[in-house]
């Protein structure tokens, strides 16, 4: 691995405990009654976003421990769990949340959590660039014996380098410097690392007034539970 | 008597609060370890694993090894991915992960082996 990504990635595990902490206390002040209950809250959900992202980079230091089970799983389950968990927060954020499930293939062969992170992290990606009023658009789909999850934003459209890296089919670090203003690309590449672990591409599409990004997984041929 | 054992006073605070009045915080198992030889048995017990000094499994095997502490349940409260069933042998009776606990989780611990 990377020797600077590494370093990043032992930072990040350090972090963990810190970030614990900070949402113990958020934890621990909830029904004081306090007028400033919202900043509670939010304190509550960044600290919440930061261990995930954290949890998520302490993983890719596990992945080439191969400890991650793949799996039939359902798709349209994990797709429906994670805007469940973020629907709240866009609404906050006032943005919209629209999803759209056209597949007939309902398990792909992945792991279930590292599949969670990859639409998580797209969608807060879209979220962050949609703009105040505006919506994001979560999209499952059959593609060629594959399932494409596809996470369309209505903010900049992707600069072509970053494009051109994407159409690797996975980002090998962080691009900060030729991604989108505001972003650091971590949650890219923690979806590139996460979707190479499970033999899935990920891809991104340029518009004129946004990016979509996508992953392409490969449809199990367990029989059909559903 | 409840123990809660946690080389981080904020989060031990934290954890001391979901657990009541019936609190007392450790910073490190060799004083939780000298207030038990001393006479004080907790009827239940919020460990940390990567304690300063000797760990949470330290302690463990301590407490495991006297009859008066070998049957004091443990709840784990750690970072790391561990399982209980594993680990039920030295009386732990739960694991508690601390990116995701909540103060409810603690006190039904709390309500449950006290």
């Amino acid at each position: 691995m990377d020797l600077e990504v590494d370093g990043v990635l032992v930072a990040a595990h350090e972090l963990k405990a810190p970030l614990a902490v900070m949402r113990q206390l958020a934890l621990a002040f909830e029904g004081a009654g306090s007028e400033d209950e919202h900043i509670r809250s939010e304190m509550l959900n960044v600290s919440e976003r930061a261990i995930r992202q954290v949890n998520d980079l302490t993983k890719i230091r596990r992945l080439e421990d191969g400890l991650f089970e793949m799996e039939p799983v359902a798709v349209r389950e994990v797709c429906d769990a994670v805007t469940q968990e973020l629907r709240r927060l866009f609404e906050c954020q006032n943005r919209e949340l629209e999803v759209n499930y056209s597949n007939r293939a309902r398990l792909v062969t992945a792991n279930r959590d590292l599949l969670y992170s990859v639409v998580y992290n797209f969608l807060i990606n879209a979220m962050h660039y949609a703009k105040s009023g505006s919506r994001a658009e979560l999209a499952v789909q059959d593609s060629k014996g594959k399932v494409k999850v596809t996470v369309r934003d209505y903010g900049p459209s992707l600069p072509i380098d970053v494009w051109r890296e994407i159409k690797k089919g996975w980002v090998e670090k962080p691009l900060s410097v030729a991604m989108r203003s505001g972003s650091s690309g971590l949650g890219l590449f923690i979806a590139s690392k996460f979707s190479r672990y499970m033999n899935a591409k990920v891809g991104a599409v340029r518009h004129r007034d946004g990016t979509s990004f996508y992953v392409e997984l490969l449809a199990s041929q367990q029989a059909r539970l559903f | 008597m409840i123990f809660v054992i946690d080389d981080d006073e904020i989060m031990a605070r934290c954890i001391a609060k979901a657990v009541g009045e019936r609190a007392h915080i450790f910073t490190n198992a060799i004083e939780a370890m000298g207030a038990i030889a001393g006479g004080d048995i907790p009827r239940l017990i919020f460990l940390d694993v990567l304690l300063d000094g000797p760990d949470g499994f330290t302690f463990l095997n301590e407490m495991c090894s006297y009859m008066d502490t070998a049957q004091i349940p443990v709840v784990l409260v750690s970072s790391l991915d561990l399982r209980q069933e594993e680990l039920s042998g030295y009386g732990v009776v739960g694991v508690l992960l601390k990116e995701e606990m909540k103060p409810e989780d603690i006190k039904r611990y709390v309500e449950q082996y006290t």
